[in-house]
C-alpha cells in the first residue's frame, strides 16, 4: 500500500497557478516612511495615519513570539513587500467589464461566483486581489436592508466614527508581534456593519488570494453587529503554487452587541508547500471577537492548508448569557506544521462556550490544539466543554494537545477531554470488506471523524471543505 | 543569576561532602547557576512564582535539632524500615536497623559506593528540572535503596522527613537513590512533616528510582508540612522492561510547594501506575507537573489526580505524556478532576499530549467543577446536614484514590486527617472507609 500512497502523495496542489498582471510593488522593506506611504496610497486620514505609526511604533519594540509547537527559518521582515496592488486599479474599473480579464480568468478558475454565478450562488463577494478590493458586488441589495459590506479602505471614508470606534477594540494594536505588524500595514480588507435588529439578508464572503511574488497581505477584517442583528460570513481562500515562503499576518475583530449573532466561518486552503516541505505559506492569525449581554459568536474553521499556522479564533465572553463556539477541523499532510485553537475568556455570568477540534496529521506533519479557557472571578455559572480529538495517518505525524484550563469561580463547570489514535484496522477492514478501496474508506472515515464541525459549516461550504479534505488526504493511506 | 543562585552556590562552598561526590556537584553547579531564573514567561513556572524563596532568602543550613518534636508528630502505624530525617540529616537514634541495601551514602561500602557514582544524577535530567540541578550542586548525603536481582525488602522502607523550627530561614537537602535490580521489588514510603507551625525553611528533595527487567515498585509520597515550609520536590523514574511503579502521591498546599513526577518508560512491557490528591487550603499554592516519556513500545500509563482546592489556594496541575516516534502500541491515560469551594479559590490545569506515533490509543481529561447539587440535594433530603454533605461528598471525591492505595497503612493514616480537613469528626472514616 505504501506505494500507493507515495504516487498518491506527490499530487500537485490543484489551485497552484499564476496570473501575470502588472503590480504597483513596493520594494521590499519596512520602515516608518513604508506606513506613510501605504496610509497615503489609501488617501487616509490623518487619525488613521497615527494609529497605523502607533502600532508601527509598537511592532518594533516587541519580539517575534517562540512559544508555538512550530520550526521554520527566520522571517526577515525587511525582505518583505508591504505593498502591491495591481495596476489596472490605477483607472478604476467602473463595472466588471472593465476589470482586467486576466484576473476575471484567475477568479474564473477558482470557481469564484462573481460574475453570472453571484445570482445564482446567491454570495456577495468582495475579493481581494492581492492588496486591493477590485471588485464589490450585491452592494446595493445590502444598503436596502442598511448593511455595510464594503472594503476598510472605503469604510474609513465612509463611516469613518465607526471604524475610530471598533478599530483595534478588540485586537489592540499591542495585543501580539503579528497583531502589530497588521496594524501598522494593513493593505486592506472587509468591513461589515449590521443595524440593529437587522438580519443580513445573505452570507457574505471574501475570497482571498495572494498573488504577488514575495508579498505579505495584511488584511484587516472589521465585523460590526448591533442589537439584536444576525450576520453569517465566509472566509475562503486558495493560493498560487510558488517555491518562497510567504507571509500572512491578519487581524479579524468581530463585535457582537448585545443579543447580536456573529457566524464566522473559514475554509483556509492556502498553499501548504511540496512534498519536501520547499514553500507554503505563513500564516499567522488573529482573530477575536467579543460578546456582548445575550451575544454569540460562533468560529467555524477548516484548514488545510499553508505551511505553518498559528491562528487562535478567540471570543471573550463579556457580557451576561454570552455564547462562544469553536469548531474546527485541522488537516496538515507532508511537512505542514499548524498550532491552531481557541482561546474563551469568560468574564460574564452565565457565559457558555463550546469547543469541539478535530485535527488530522498526516504525512511528516505536526498538528497542535493549543487552547485556554479562562473563568474570571466573576463568570458565575460559567460553563465550558471541550473535546479535542486527533486522527493520525502514518507513523511519521505528530498530533500535540496543550489546553490550559484556568478557573477562578468554583460555580463554573469545565469540562476538557481529549483523544488521539489512528484510523482503526477495524474500521478499514469492515469498509474494504465491503468493496470500498483504502482511499475511499479512509475519505469517508475522516468525513465521519470531521462531522460535528462540517455540519456547522453553511451549505455551500460544507460541500468544498468535504471535497477539500479528500483531495489534502489523497495519498496519504497507509 | 539572581540572589538566590548566588545564596545557593554559597551554601554548596560550606558544604562539607566526600570527594566522591565532587563531579556531580561540580556538574551541578554548573547547571544551576548558567540556568535562567524561572518567571512568569517560563512554561514550566508560568503560575508559580519563587517569589517567597527568593524573599525568604534562606542562607544557612538547617540543623538538626532535639528530640522534642516527637509529640507533635504521629508516625504511620506499620511494620516497616524506618529512617529519620531531621531538617534533612539522618538521626540514627530515631531509626530502626537498616537491612542490607538500605544505606547512608556515608556509609556505603565500595560496592555501594561504586553504584551511587554511577547512577545518582543519572535519572534526572537537571538540564530541565532546576531544582534538580540544585539537588547536584548541594549533594552530600542520601539514602541508597538497593535491592539485589530477584530479591523483595522484607518490610516497607519509611522515610521520615521532621522539618523543625529555626531561628532563621534555613535550607535542607534530601537525596534518595533507589535501585531496583532485575525481578526485585520494594516498597518505599515518603513521609514530609513539619514539628511545628512555625516554619520559615526550603526544603529541596529529589527522589531517583531506577526499576529493572520484571521489577516492582510501590512508592507513596505524602506531604504535609505546614504552610510556611517552601519545597520543591522531585520524583524521577526509569522503568525497563516489563517494570512497574505504582505511585501515590497526596499534598497539602503552602507558600510555595512544586512537586515534579517525571517518569521514562524505557524498557518495553513497563506500567506506570500514578495517582495524586492535593489539597490546598488558605492561601497555600500546590503545583504538580507530571511528564511521562513514553520512548519505547507496548507501554502503558494510567495517571490519575484529583484536587479539592479551598479558601484563596491556587493549584496548579500540568501533566504531560510525550510518546516518541518509536513508541507504538502505546496505551496511556490521564484524568484530573478538581473541586472549587471557594469563590477565591483558583485552579491552573494543562494535560498536555504530545504524539509522534499513530498506533498508539492516548486521551486526557480534565475537569473543574463543584459540588454537584443533586447529590447535596439527595443527602440533604435525608436528613443529612448540608455542611455534613459536603464534607462526606468531597471525602468521597478523595476516597475513590484513597480506597486503591496498596498499602492500608498508609490509607489508615491518611483517612482521618483528610475528615478532619473536611470539617467532619472521625466517625464517618468507619463507614466510608470500605465502602
Amino acid at each position: 500500500m505504501s506505494e500507493q500512497v507515495e504516487s498518491l502523495i506527490k499530487k500537485e496542489y490543484a489551485a497552484g497557478f499564476h496570473s501575470a498582471i502588472e503590480s504597483d510593488t513596493l520594494p521590499p522593506g519596512l520602515n516608518e516612511e513604508v506606513v506613510r506611504f501605504i496610509s497615503a496610497k489609501k488617501e487616509e486620514p490623518e487619525w488613521m495615519l497615527d494609529w497605523r505609526l502607533k502600532a508601527f511604533r509598537a511592532w518594533q519594540e516587541m519580539e517575534e513570539p517562540t512559544w508555538a509547537h512550530v520550526h521554520y527559518p527566520e522571517i526577515d521582515f525587511q525582505a518583505v513587500s508591504y505593498f502591491s496592488a495591481p495596476k489596472s486599479m490605477a483607472d478604476k474599473p467602473k463595472s466588471l467589464d472593465e476589470v482586467d480579464p486576466e484576473l476575471i480568468a484567475t477568479y474564473e478558475k477558482l470557481g469564484i461566483p462573481l460574475h453570472e454565478q453571484e445570482m445564482l450562488a446567491g454570495v456577495a463577494v468582495d475579493a481581494v486581489f492581492d492588496s486591493v478590493s477590485v471588485v464589490t458586488t450585491f452592494r446595493a441589495k445590502l444598503e436596502e436592508a442598511g448593511v455595510i459590506f464594503c472594503p476598510i479602505s472605503e469604510a474609513v471614508h465612509r463611516c469613518p466614527e465607526l471604524v475610530q470606534k471598533y478599530l483595534g477594540s478588540v485586537v489592540p494594536q499591542k495585543d501580539n508581534y503579528y497583531a502589530a505588524l497588521n496594524s501598522a500595514v494593513f493593505s486592506d480588507g472587509s468591513f461589515v456593519y449590521i443595524p440593529k435588529g437587522v438580519r443580513c439578508p445573505m452570507e457574505l464572503s471574501t475570497y482571498f488570494r495572494i498573488n504577488e511574488m514575495n508579498t505579505g497581505q495584511f488584511e484587516r477584517t472589521l465585523i460590526i453587529a448591533e442589537e439584536g442583528s444576525h450576520v453569517s460570513y465566509l472566509e475562503g481562500c486558495t493560493a498560487p503554487m510558488r517555491d518562497e515562503n510567504q507571509l500572512h499576518a491578519a487581524v479579524v475583530e468581530l463585535v457582537a452587541l448585545d443579543n447580536a449573532q456573529i457566524k464566522y466561518s473559514t475554509v483556509q486552503n492556502w498553499y501548504p508547500g511540496n512534498a519536501e516541505g520547499k514553500g507554503g505559506i505563513y500564516n499567522f492569525v488573529t482573530k477575536r471577537g467579543i460578546c456582548h449581554t445575550n451575544a454569540k459568536i460562533s468560529w467555524t474553521q477548516v484548514e488545510t492548508g499553508s505551511a505553518v499556522t498559528w491562528k487562535y479564533p478567540s471570543c471573550i465572553l463579556k457580557g451576561d448569557n454570552s455564547v462562544g463556539e469553536f469548531y474546527s477541523v485541522a488537516l496538515t499532510n507532508n511537512f505542514q506544521q499548524a498550532d491552531t485553537g481557541t482561546k474563551m475568556i469568560h468574564l460574564g455570568k452565565n457565559t457558555r462556550s463550546t469547543i469541539i477540534a478535530k485535527g488530522i496529521s498526516a504525512g511528516q506533519s505536526n498538528s497542535a490544539y493549543r487552547g485556554l479557557v479562562r473563568i474570571n472571578p466573576g463568570a458565575d455559572g460559567a460553563r465550558n466543554f471541550t473535546q479535542c480529538d486527533s486522527l493520525l495517518i502514518g507513523d511519521r505525524c505528530g498530533a500535540h494537545t496543550f489546553p490550559y484550563i484556568e478557573s477562578k469561580n468554583p460555580s463554573a463547570v469545565i469540562e476538557h477531554e481529549a483523544t488521539t489514535s489512528k484510523v482503526s484496522d477495524d474500521q478499514m477492514f469492515l469498509c474494504q470488506q465491503r468493496g470500498l478501496d483504502a482511499e475511499k474508506a479512509i475519505s469517508m472515515i475522516v468525513n465521519g471523524f470531521c462531522r460535528e464541525v462540517f455540519k456547522e459549516l453553511p451549505m455551500e461550504f460544507a460541500v468544498e471543505a468535504g471535497k477539500l479534505l479528500e483531495v489534502s488526504l489523497e495519498g496519504s493511506v497507509g | 543569576m539572581t540572589d538566590f543562585q548566588h545564596l545557593a552556590l554559597k551554601l554548596a562552598t560550606t558544604q562539607r561532602s566526600p570527594d566522591w561526590l565532587k563531579d556531580l556537584r561540580e556538574r551541578g553547579a554548573t547547571s544551576w547557576s548558567s540556568a535562567k531564573w524561572p518567571t512568569r514567561k517560563t512554561e514550566n513556572w508560568k503560575y508559580t512564582p519563587l517569589a517567597p524563596l527568593q524573599s525568604a532568602a534562606p542562607a544557612r543550613w538547617a540543623s538538626t535539632a532535639g528530640n522534642d518534636w516527637q509529640n507533635d508528630i504521629e508516625l504511620m502505624d506499620l511494620d516497616a524500615t524506618r529512617l529519620v530525617f531531621v531538617n534533612g540529616q539522618f538521626s540514627a537514634e530515631q531509626s530502626t536497623a537498616l537491612p542490607a541495601g538500605v544505606v547512608r551514602f556515608a556509609d556505603a561500602n565500595a560496592d555501594q559506593r561504586l553504584l551511587i557514582e554511577q547512577k545518582l544524577g543519572t535519572v534526572v535530567d537537571a538540564e530541565r528540572h532546576l531544582f534538580a540541578a540544585l539537588s547536584n550542586a548541594w549533594a552530600n548525603d542520601g539514602i541508597l535503596i538497593h535491592v539485589a536481582r530477584g530479591q523483595s525488602l522484607a518490610k516497607p522502607v519509611y522515610l521520615l522527613n521532621v522539618s523543625t523550627p529555626e531561628a532563621e530561614p534555613a535550607v535542607s537537602n534530601q537525596r534518595v537513590l533507589i535501585i531496583l535490580e532485575d525481578g526485585s521489588h520494594a516498597e518505599v514510603i515518603e513521609h514530609y512533616v513539619s514539628a511545628d507551625s512555625e516554619q520559615n525553611g526550603f526544603v529541596n528533595s529529589l527522589t531517583e528510582v531506577v526499576v529493572g527487567n520484571n521489577a516492582k515498585i510501590e512508592h507513596y509520597r505524602v506531604n504535609l508540612e505546614q504552610e510556611d515550609l517552601l519545597h520543591v520536590g522531585g520524583v524521577h523514574v526509569n522503568l525497563h522492561r516489563d517494570a512497574r511503579f505504582h505511585g501515590f502521591t497526596l499534598a497539602q498546599g503552602s507558600r510555595l510547594k512544586r512537586i515534579d513526577y517525571q517518569v521514562n518508560h524505557r524498557g518495553e512491557g513497563a506500567h506506570l501506575e500514578l495517582h495524586g490528591v492535593y489539597l490546598p487550603r488558605n492561601k497555600q499554592l500546590i503545583d504538580y507537573h507530571t511528564n511521562v516519556e513514553h520512548c519505547v513500545p507496548h507501554c502503558t500509563t494510567n495517571e490519575v489526580f484529583r484536587g479539592i482546592i479551598g479558601d484563596s489556594a491556587k493549584a496548579v496541575f500540568n501533566g504531560r505524556i510525550h510518546i516518541h516516534p518509536k513508541a507504538q502500541k502505546t496505551l496511556a491515560e490521564l484524568s484530573n478532576k478538581n473541586l472549587l469551594t471557594s469563590p477565591t479559590a483558583e485552579i491552573y490545569t494543562k494535560p498536555e499530549l504530545e504524539i509522534y506515533a499513530d498506533d498508539v490509543r492516548c486521551a486526557h481529561g480534565a475537569t473543574i467543577s463543584q459540588l454537584n447539587e443533586t447529590s447535596l440535594f439527595y443527602l440533604q433530603s435525608r436528613g443529612v446536614t448540608r455542611a455534613e454533605a459536603i464534607s462526606m461528598l468531597s471525602f468521597g471525591f478523595i476516597n475513590e484514590l484513597l480506597n486503591q492505595v496498596p498499602q492500608q497503612a498508609v490509607q489508615d493514616y491518611l483517612r482521618p486527617r483528610l475528615t478532619t480537613l473536611f470539617g467532619k469528626g472521625s466517625e464517618l472514616v468507619g463507614q466510608l472507609a470500605y465502602e
